[in-house]
């Protein structure tokens, strides 16, 4: 079952919610084509949490609707390895009016998996924003908990970049051209905090 | 514009052209000097966008903190904010450089005012351990001139001081270590094109005092430094620092011992460190550097040579050139290069930078492409690095916890710098510096022990 993974990671009361929060070690990559050769930039900083209640161990199905989650990017830590390539990015991306790439989560649907010490299967849909256009998305994602307290959430979509009202760059001076398609692949690292912990995380 | 038949045609002429002196210039190419020089690169900088705006201090404003102002307003993301000398009349013409910037005595309000996020130093060596580390206290990115210190005691401290600051920019003032030409010939020559190097050879002539005239006695002791063993590293210090750091970067190792000598020739005004220097730096495997450097004659300037069994390489300024063995394997490419002559060895010039622009057909380019300053270079790759690694810190700090610092860490090491002197560079080579200072005052060998480059 797709909760096992959720057991006994902390103890908590059935009322209570298990709270997960980004942590280093994450990685989000963007894979892209361009007329010239393809290209990828890489950021490891995802922030943000998921929630599920404590029932979602028992029943999935049913709890998987509470499962919240958020998740931001800074468009700046998006990195090629070209300080020129990251500045017709960050132009491209609209940067100084939208410094974050926003994703909430909508539906969690579980699929298989979760068995205990092993990997369990959702279909994420949510609401992903970039440059300050909002659209669903759903895809596939692994949730795998790692020791006793951390869950690595991973997963990878393919999105257009004209979807999002971007268009795709091609940088002065030089005859480049990039595609419309990318790929974006990541792994979240996550460690679960206590429910105070959580609070305070949330006042800040 | 021309037409691309004649563009072909002239394409076609220098193949021919080549074709026919092919022998003659292969040989010509393994006799003269070869130029190598770094590719122009394809953006260039003033066409790219600026970063974000780096407000400035600048502490220290003799002739080299002033030439460090001057160097620091042609910049597009460095602001000058505020310059700093005790001394008025330094101060005054220090701040003539930057008029938009707030002129003050003590360098106390640089590092109250928070808007200033970054300061270089250029103070007499003796003063930079205290400035620095008051600098990283306040929160400031230093850039601090070399030698870090006159002694390795503070050299050490200054390195510890910015190994533990690790949300805050350090580099030392070692230029040639973000000069792009040089970071052309480094892998050039670490990948072997020299064959077994046998030795190298630097030298610094220059005739100039080192004194500088001074309204008062205090203030004349004040000014020269430089000219007393107690607070001077003398020229291998003051000079001999970056030829030797070179040194050991080109042939990727630390020096094991260094024979000094040093006479006071010429400049007998009461001075105590000499005028004129000669230190043999011996690596291992038995690879040594004869450097030379004098106050007194300066005649043939500086520059820095390396001979190995297939060629030498010299480096002159923002130039360099290959002399080739006429056993040595044949490259390729230097056969199209542009050709200089040094007395006896003589080169010819074919077409400059040729090697794919001659089969382009488009014009080769005649000037050398990186005229700017080693120290403009440095400035630069401080002032983005600055930029770099306080947006890493700040969108850090948005998505974790900031003072989980092994994961900061870790973060900040995968941010890609431009290249620049690191704390950890600037100390090797000050201590080099201050032992091959030692040896000359001294008139002795001295062998480098591991413990002095360790910083505890």
């Amino acid at each position: 079952m797709a909760a096992a993974v959720f057991c006994g990671a902390v103890m908590v009361d059935a009322a209570e919610t298990l709270r997960f929060e980004g942590r280093p070690g994450s990685k989000v990559k963007i894979d892209g084509t361009s007329t010239v050769h393809d290209w990828t930039v890489e950021s490891q900083l995802l922030s943000g949490f998921m929630e599920f209640d404590a029932g979602f161990a028992k029943d999935p199905a049913a709890a998987a609707k509470s499962a919240k989650a958020e998740v931001t990017i800074m468009v700046r830590s998006l990195k090629s390895g070209k300080s020129g390539m990251d500045k017709v990015m960050q132009e491209a991306m609209k940067m100084p009016q939208h410094p974050k790439i926003e994703y909430k989560l909508l539906q969690l649907t579980p699929k298989s998996g979760g068995a205990e010490g092993t990997s369990a299967q959702f279909d994420a849909t949510g609401a992903l924003t970039v440059a300050g256009v909002t659209r669903t998305n759903t895809m596939p994602v692994t949730i795998e908990k790692v020791g006793e307290t951390k869950a690595k959430v991973s997963g990878a979509t393919n999105l257009k970049m004209t979807d999002f009202g971007i268009k795709p760059p091609s940088p002065a001076f030089l005859p480049i051209k990039t595609g419309d398609d990318v790929k974006i692949a990541f792994q979240w690292q996550t460690e679960q905090v206590a429910a105070a912990a959580a609070k305070t995380a949330e006042t800040k | 514009m021309k037409t691309k038949r004649k563009k072909r045609q002239e394409a076609e002429f220098n193949r021919r052209d080549f074709l026919k002196g092919g022998s003659l210039a292969t040989m010509m190419a393994m006799l003269g000097g070869v130029e190598l020089r770094a590719q122009v690169p394809e953006a260039k900088p003033e066409e790219q966008e600026p970063g974000a705006l780096v407000k400035c201090g600048v502490i220290g404003l003799g002739a080299r903190g002033r030439e460090i102002v001057s160097t620091l307003t042609r910049l597009k993301e460095a602001e000058i904010s505020a310059v700093c000398d005790k001394y008025p009349p330094f101060l005054k013409r220090g701040g003539n450089l930057a008029p938009k910037a707030k002129a003050v005595g003590d360098y106390r309000p640089i590092l109250d005012d928070k808007e200033i996020k970054a300061v270089v130093i250029a103070t007499p060596t003796h003063q930079h351990k205290e400035i620095v580390k008051d600098a990283f206290q306040a929160g400031k990115h230093v850039y601090c001139e070399a030698p870090l210190a006159h002694t390795i005691e503070d050299a050490r401290a200054i390195a510890q001081a910015a190994r533990a600051a690790n949300r805050q920019v350090f580099q030392a003032g070692l230029q040639m270590r973000s000069d792009p030409q040089r970071h052309f010939l480094l892998p050039f020559i670490r990948a072997g094109a020299l064959g077994n190097i046998a030795m190298a050879r630097a030298q610094w002539h220059k005739k100039q005092s080192w004194r500088a005239a001074a309204p008062t006695p205090e203030r004349e002791r004040e000014m020269n430094w430089r000219l007393r063993n107690s607070s001077s590293t003398g020229i291998m210090g003051e000079i001999g620092i970056h030829q030797l750091d070179m040194c050991g970067l080109f042939l990727n190792t630390r020096p094991v011992s260094v024979t000094g000598f040093g006479s006071l020739i010429h400049w007998n005004d009461g001075r105590d460190v000499p005028d004129t220097v000669q230190t043999i730096v011996e690596y291992p495997g038995g690879v040594r550097l004869i450097y030379h450097a004098t106050l007194v004659n300066s005649f043939d300037s500086d520059y820095e040579m390396y001979y190995g069994s297939d060629a030498a390489v010299m480096l002159r300024e923002n130039k360099a050139w290959m002399f080739k063995e006429v056993d040595s394997p044949l490259l390729g490419w230097e056969v199209y290069a542009r050709k200089d002559t040094f007395y006896k060895e003589t080169g010819i010039a074919l077409v400059a930078n040729a090697t794919k622009l001659a089969a382009q057909g488009e014009k080769p380019v005649e000037e050398a492409p990186f005229t700017n300053t080693p120290l403009y270079y440095a400035l630069e790759a401080f002032i983005t690095n600055v930029n770099e690694i306080s947006t890493a810190v700040e969108d850090f700090s948005a998505s974790f916890n900031i003072n989980d610092k092994p994961a900061l860490e870790k973060y900040l090491a995968d941010i890609r710098l431009q290249p620049h002197a690191t704390w950890m560079d600037g100390y090797g080579a000050t201590v080099v510096a201050i032992k091959a200072n030692e040896a000359v005052v001294k008139g002795q060998k001295i062998t480098f022990q591991k413990e002095w480059f360790e910083l505890g």
